[in-house]
């Protein structure tokens, strides 16, 4: 069963934290997302000083994903946490399940995208600092070749077993501070949110054999966001850890 | 066959015993699967690992990893040169990729002699 998560768009620690509670919970989880305000995301070894430069006003947080930094402006991001048997063992084949059925979600609302068959894998070592700076192998890109969707994973070990977060951001509107991403409205600007959120979610569910059923965090999971966004995301010491 | 002179944990790390000290790494298998390694987060000389517990982190093509450790104790000594030339793990992931070495005072309960781990990736597939 793939419990749907609706949230609003909220701040940048508690995304991450509610992530995070997910990753370490049992269940599979798609959680739909938005980021108020406009935030800054590193990638897990990104070091902080490579960004410097950005205004003190944007929130800045840690990933507990790798890759390069990503501005969450008007985006819809996707958190799906769930155990690592759900999964092509191989990462890269994990990539193109979860990404052809993204590919397909965004088809079914007029946006043409395909995701990449060859190319080189993206690091945080590549061009730019910046996610969505160069699309690699498995990315989904929109037909002249950008970035339309950043995505991520994270492998841990659990004691219930091995377990995967895989993340990413649909960009709906481009920001000025990554003009050179794909976007949405450049396809469908008059789309629906709520119809990507749906077509996301049946997607994703029927790419995994699911049965889906809208949720919400459980206590626990609640609970347990609270002490990572206090302990993590919310200390300024772990966004400067690297 | 995976060499047999030491034990695995199913998250494929292994563990060479030569008296109290332990050497640690990642498997071929792991190598494998990551694939496209960028990044690797060792930890320091004289700090302390768990067995079981995540003792360092490994960035692939878009996932990032934690590395288990099979035993407890202190770490002795860290292949320094490793993070810098991660195709070593490609190239020699059983001896010249070796991660850590912990002078150890226990182990997992979990270890896995070569055939058991050989069984396990097959599994996996």
């Amino acid at each position: 069963m793939l419990r749907r998560i609706d949230d609003p768009a909220i701040a940048a620690a508690a995304n991450m934290a509610r992530d995070e509670a997910l990753l370490l919970g049992d269940s599979t989880a798609l959680r739909l997302y938005g980021w108020s305000p406009h935030s800054v995301s590193l990638g897990y070894f990104q070091p902080l000083a490579d960004f410097a430069d950005l205004a003190e006003a944007i929130p800045v947080v840690r990933r507990l994903t790798g890759g390069g930094a990503i501005f969450h402006g008007d985006e819809l991001t996707y958190a799906l946490a769930l155990p690592a048997s759900a999964l092509p063992p191989d990462v890269e084949a994990s990539y193109a399940l979860i990404h052809d059925a993204i590919v397909d979600a965004l088809k079914s609302i007029g946006v043409k995208s395909l995701r990449l068959q060859h190319g080189s894998a993206q690091s945080p070592r590549a061009k730019s600092r910046w996610c969505f700076f160069e699309a690699g192998r498995h990315d989904i890109v929109d037909r002249e070749g950008r970035k339309l969707v950043g995505s991520a994973q994270r492998r841990v070990r659990t004691a219930r077993g091995p377990r995967v977060l895989h993340h990413g951001s649909i960009v709906i509107r481009r920001p000025p501070m990554t003009p050179f991403v794909a976007a949405i409205e450049d396809q469908a600007p008059a789309f629906c949110e709520a119809t990507l959120r749906e077509c996301l979610a049946q997607r994703l569910a029927a790419a995994l054999g699911m049965e889906m059923r809208p949720d919400a965090l459980t206590s626990a999971e609640d609970q347990m966001a609270a002490i990572l966004r206090r302990d993590r995301y919310d200390r300024d010491a772990h966004t400067a850890m690297r | 066959m995976r060499p047999n002179d030491r034990s695995y944990l199913k998250s494929h790390e292994w563990c060479k015993i030569d008296g109290t000290v332990a050497t640690i790494g990642i498997s071929d298998f792991a190598v494998s699967h990551l694939s496209d390694l960028v990044f690797l987060d060792l930890p320091n000389k004289g700090s302390n690992v768990t067995a079981g517990e995540s003792f360092g982190e490994i960035e692939s093509v878009k996932a990032v990893s934690d590395i288990y450790s099979p035993v407890s104790g202190e770490v002795i000594e860290v292949n320094k040169d490793l993070p810098d030339n991660l195709e070593w793990l490609s190239q020699d992931a059983f001896a010249k990729a070796w991660m850590i070495k912990v002078r150890f005072t226990g182990k997992s309960a979990d270890l896995l002699d070569g055939k058991t781990y050989d069984a396990h990736c097959a599994a996996e597939g």
